[in-house]
């Protein structure tokens, strides 16, 4: 992999004295889907979270377009083009629509509104909404706000965690299917998923997570087909 | 209505003083304890440059406000800020905003001394005139006038500004604001240096009404506002002004009607009943906290 | 020396034991700044009752008021306590507030205490009365702290949920550490009141109630002697300074303001926190011989859990809708399903914690009604474990358990206070039992760590330990293998299985499909709150309904699909497998990866 647009080496995460990431060293190209697979508890969130410079790792360096970004507070990494979907969607509920999407854009002051325009074009299902609390959307409606909110952002590298979690098999398709286009523009993806066969199918490149370390990586259709990927991890889950 | 015009008067302050607080609580969810020194510090300092360098009062109140708002970035910095992630945060926080607002008063003892201390007779023009066959003091309209316009500022501020989105986004989800790229840290500091500004000139026009300052003034008010953000819900800022009105209005009618030694059992009365009739308030979304 | 400090030394006492009265509320989680109100009643109300001479000619007058005083502050904080508890942590702090300053306005206008001229009390209490006091309180704390009681306390502190599954019933346990307040407010304002011979009601302001709980505070909740810490530290610092030459009126108190700033800041347990515990407040008991007998489980087979048509809305989602569900002593029952299809709302409702919507249902005998209250389920033998950990993670691990059996374990504050050998007795039954579970877990040599320092596997088998050392007759474990590999997966299913074996029906929720064929006897999947499917493990792996919900093979993109059949086929083979294994009885599953556990005992024999 030549020219990483983000790296990460010797990551180590620790919450009191558990050792939540150990050791965890992975690259991601420019423009490449990457995706991080395991069951929960395995880590992936809290390895996302150390890249946002949401939660400070214990060791580790954290490179970013060749930059060390170890130290950056969240704020700073989102202007700088790398911004992350959470977990449960994180969406403001009491707030409508339109305001969370312009919450996306709190350091995009003068790109906000025809961001903002393009994003609806994307999801007209959002501007039909446009008026209406976040809080009353579906789950599926919610995840593609959630989406959209990042890319009002203009991010360089987006980090998706989990957004196939609680919705039903058709909306996860659209989710993975709007997951694809957004690679397809240019913009690199990291995605971290439990419903490891189908981030797998997604992706270039894979990383297998287990208890806070990477066990298995390599081109995603590779580790599909592993015998002992299979065997320990893809199970039916 | 003379009961009626000094009542609101007197919730004007302490709303004043109470949206403060609910600002902070509403929002970061901390109750910032040492905001009874603020009022104090702000009280005290506003006397000293108009009594010692003759300063104008209109002058020493903007002085006054850029006071606050600097010592409410320290509250934040020094007595919050730490314990961020901390498991006990908001009992610590309590504890810490108490350690740091002894640390200010005992500082304002070092400077102005424990003596009651009072603006010059000549501070503030002494007209009065007549509305509606009652007796008002222009000191009083003028105190209404500056604590509506600053709450009405403060509530467009919050509803309307970017700043204020920013704060209610905090307010409903930290962790999504995080994500979102929003400073959070930078989001808080401002918004206890509005709220502290707003506590310290509520100190100085409180100061002016009943003309007398000391060192225990602030910790009277502090349960007051308590009542009133309660009775109001916390951290509701139409709550606080609405509350500090029916504070003032209820303390006026008792101290006329039973006596002025019963006056403070109307607003711990309240706030007990509040409490356990509808501890959201009046106006607040039904919410429960740990310690 | 003693002459001139005797006044100091005294009210360090005093302070110290207003303190314990803050410490007795705050060690249950709770936060009330009306012990100074309390204090006022009991001291002016005291003077109302106090004789001049002995009572009957032998009881010193000091011992009435000191009685009476008590008892008058039990009473308010009991009646305080009825409208006030279910007020939670600020709002409790706020309204306790308003009590104790509407007792202050309340005292000042009654003529019989003078007002705010303040009364005059006889000199009956001295340097010892105070230190004999203080030490009667401490030593109440000190008892108290090992005890089921004090158990039961720090883990409503730590998590008042889960304190409840284990059985406690939190509503009054917080009622009680509310009336042992007031008993020690009281016995401090009468005491402060003989001491320093005058009282005003103006004392026992705000200000004081803040002074109290900071003392409680530095010196910290978690030990018993924090209090004591706490009054020294704050009453000693200013003498220090006087000493020290530093008379200037604000120089102290920024000094003592900066220092509690330094103390809440950088020492989270107060003082007390700086004293070396320890390494484990009690060791593990292996020896089975000191196992009580315990009551027996239902027979297998026995229906524990039974419901009709259960369902759950929630303004208008449908969590779950209409389910239908029977558990039998002795068997594992599966519940799978997507995320968000509705089995932990499911299994909340099996365990009181959520009310049913529709439907009707009986568990161990009790009907399921909005009124059913999950310690009583909690206390007829229901033990569950949660998804989002809940341990009380500044316990240990052994403590944590100890709660656990709260169901089967003796309340021993009485036996303890008296220090009867029965106290001892039982309290070594109770770590027999819980050290039996953490090495039936596997977690024997990490009994004195804190829970929240354990990795996250070993919190899922301490969870699970604690749910077990209840003797349940029915355990629900909700997606207990999340988060662990497969070699522990493995060794999980294998005591799954035994518990199964024991008698215990247990009721399991995992994503770990591969572990449930493996471990079930019966597997329920839920979709969209509904039962898709319902039957043996080889069954549900065939099922096209089930891989469908699961895989999402609605999409049309080719690799899915394709992944899916072969996920059916492999799992299918699985299955049959496995069920084969199964009928060799329970010590042949999937055995390969999981050695036996070294620290394991075999298993109790009942």
């Amino acid at each position: 992999m030549s020219d990483p647009i983000l790296s990460v080496e010797g990551l180590q995460v620790n919450y009191g004295r558990v050792e939540a990431v150990r050791n965890v060293s992975f690259e991601v190209a420019t423009g490449a889907l990457v995706t991080l697979v395991g069951a929960n508890g395995a880590g992936k969130t809290s390895i996302l979270n150390a890249v946002s410079g949401l939660i400070r790792p214990r060791h580790g360096v954290i490179k970013f377009k060749g930059q060390d970004i170890t130290k950056w507070p969240a704020h700073r990494l989102v202007k700088a083009g790398l911004v992350q979907v959470p977990e449960g969607r994180e969406i403001l509920g009491t707030l409508t629509v339109a305001e969370n999407l312009s919450l996306g854009g709190w350091h995009r002051g003068s790109t906000l509104n025809a961001n903002v325009a393009r994003v609806y074009d994307r999801f007209p299902v959002l501007f039909e909404r446009r008026r209406l609390h976040a809080g009353a959307l579906s789950g599926g409606e919610q995840q593609m706000l959630s989406i959209a909110r990042a890319l009002i952002a203009e991010p360089e590298i987006l980090l998706l965690d989990e957004p196939s979690m609680g919705l039903a098999p058709k909306i996860v398709d659209e989710v993975f299917s709007v997951i694809e286009e957004i690679r397809s523009t240019g913009t690199t993806v990291v995605l971290v998923e439990q419903n490891a066969r189908r981030a797998l199918a997604a992706a270039d490149f894979g990383y297998v997570l287990e208890t806070g370390e990477i066990t298995h990586s390599g081109p995603a259709h590779e580790l599909l087909a592993d015998e002992k990927v299979i065997e320990a991890y893809l199970g039916l889950d | 209505m003379q009961l009626f015009l000094d009542g609101i008067f007197l919730g004007s302050i302490y709303a004043l003083f109470a949206i403060g607080f609910t600002l902070v609580f509403g929002i970061l969810d901390r109750l910032n304890l040492a905001h009874a020194s603020v009022f104090t510090a702000g009280a005290l300092v506003g006397i000293e440059v108009v009594s010692r360098f003759g300063i104008s009062i209109w002058l020493a109140i903007p002085l006054v406000l850029v006071l606050g708002a600097l010592l409410g970035v320290l509250i934040e910095r020094i007595a919050f800020r730490p314990l961020a992630g901390r498991h006990d945060a908001h009992f610590a926080g309590l504890i810490s905003s108490i350690a740091f607002g002894a640390i200010i008063l005992s500082l304002l003892q070092a400077l102005f001394g424990a003596d009651t201390r009072r603006f010059p007779a000549d501070a503030f023009p002494q007209a009065r005139f007549e509305i509606l066959g009652a007796t008002v003091s222009l000191l009083q309209v003028i105190i209404l006038v500056i604590s509506v316009s600053l709450m009405v500022v403060l509530t467009w501020l919050v509803a309307k500004s970017k700043l204020g989105r920013g704060m209610r986004t905090i307010a409903e989800n930290p962790h999504a604001a995080a994500v979102l790229g929003l400073n959070v840290g930078r989001i808080s500091s401002t918004t206890f240096a509005i709220s502290s500004a707003l506590g310290a000139v509520a100190g100085v026009l409180f100061t002016l009404n009943v003309n007398a300052a000391q060192l225990g003034i602030g910790h009277a008010v502090e349960l007051k506002a308590l009542a009133v953000i309660v009775v109001g819900g916390m951290g509701s800022l139409p709550g606080a002004l609405v509350g500090g009105l029916i504070l003032g209005l209820s303390e006026v009618l008792a101290v006329n009607y039973i006596g002025s030694s019963w006056r403070d059992m109307v607003a711990f009365g309240l706030l007990f009943l509040i409490l356990i009739l509808r501890p959201q308030g009046l106006f607040g979304a039904r919410k429960t906290r740990e310690v | 020396m003693l002459v001139e400090y005797s006044s100091l030394i005294t009210l360090i006492a005093l302070t110290a034991i207003l303190a314990f009265s803050f410490y007795a509320v705050l060690i249950a989680g709770q936060l009330s700044l009306a012990q100074l109100g309390l204090a006022s009643l009991a001291a002016f109300t005291s003077s109302l009752v106090v004789p001049d001479e002995p009572l009957f000619g032998f009881i010193p007058p000091l011992a009435v008021g000191i009685v009476f005083g008590m008892c008058v502050g039990i009473l308010a904080a009991f009646i305080l306590g009825l409208p006030v508890i279910r007020l939670r942590g600020v709002f409790l702090a706020i309204a306790t507030l308003a009590f104790g300053e509407m007792v202050r306005i309340f005292l000042i206008n009654q003529t019989w205490t003078n007002g705010a001229q303040g009364l005059g009390f006889p000199k009956l209490v001295g340097i010892e009365v105070a230190w004999i006091a203080l030490i009667v309180v401490a030593y109440w704390f000190w008892r108290l702290s090992g005890s089921r009681m004090g158990r039961a306390f720090a883990a409503i502190r730590e998590d008042e949920l889960a304190a409840t599954t284990m059985g406690i019933n939190v509503a009054r346990y917080r009622m009680a550490s509310f009336v042992i307040a007031g008993a020690v407010a009281g016995l401090y304002g009468v005491l402060l009141a003989y001491f320093s011979r005058f009282a005003d009601p103006n004392e026992f302001s705000f200000t004081a109630a803040v002074d109290g709980l900071v003392t409680a505070v530095v010196g910290g909740v978690t030990l018993f002697v924090g209090p004591l810490l706490g009054s020294v530290f704050l009453s000693v610092l200013p003498e220090l300074q006087r000493l020290l030459g530093i008379n200037a009126g604000w120089i102290r108190p920024t000094i003592s303001g900066v220092l509690l700033l330094v103390v809440i800041l950088f020492l989270p347990g107060g003082l007390s926190g700086l004293i070396p515990r320890r390494k484990s407040a009690k060791r593990l008991v292996a020896n089975p011989a000191l196992r009580p007998d315990l009551p027996a489980l239902p027979a297998p087979g026995t229906e524990l859990v039974s419901l009709q048509g259960i369902g759950k809305s929630y303004g208008g989602v449908h969590a779950v809708r209409s389910v239908d569900l029977s558990v039998q002593a002795g068997e594992v029952l599966g519940l799978i399903g997507p995320n968000g299809a509705g089995k932990t709302t499911l299994v909340n409702m099996v365990t009181g914690l959520t009310p049913p919507s529709t439907g009707t249902g009986v568990v161990l005998g009790a009907a399921l009604t909005a009124g059913t209250k999950a310690h009583r389920l909690a206390q007829s033998g229901v033990a569950r474990t949660f998804q989002q950990i809940k341990l009380f993670n500044r316990l240990s691990a052994l403590e944590n358990v100890l709660v656990g059996g709260y169901r089967i374990t003796h309340d021993t504050l009485l036996r303890r206070l008296l220090f009867l050998p029965s106290a001892r007795r039982f309290e070594r039954e109770a770590v027999a039992m819980a050290s039996a579970q953490l090495i039936r877990v596997g977690l024997g040599d990490k009994a004195a760590n804190a829970a929240g320092d354990l990795s996250y596997g070993d919190q899922r088998r301490l969870e699970i330990a604690r749910a077990l050392a209840s003797h349940p007759s029915l355990l629900v474990l909700d997606e207990p293998a999340a988060g662990m590999n497969h070699v522990e997966a493995g060794r999980l299913s294998e005591l799954i299985r035994s518990l199964a074996a024991d008698g215990i029906a247990v009721l399991v929720i995992e994503h770990n499909v591969r572990m449930m064929l493996a471990t079930c006897d019966r597997i329920m999947v839920l979709n969209f709150g509904e039962v898709i499917a319902s039957g043996k493990p080889a069954d549900i792996a065939r099922d096209p309904k089930v891989l469908e919900a699961y895989l999402g093979s609605a999409g049309n993109d080719a690799d899915v699909e394709a992944a899916s059949v072969l996920a059916a086929e492999n799992l299918a083979e699985v299955a049959v497998e496995l069920a084969r294994e199964h009928e060799q009885g329970p010590d042949a599953v999937i055995g390969d990866d999981a050695e036996p556990n070294g620290a394991a005992e075999p298993e109790d024999k009942r």
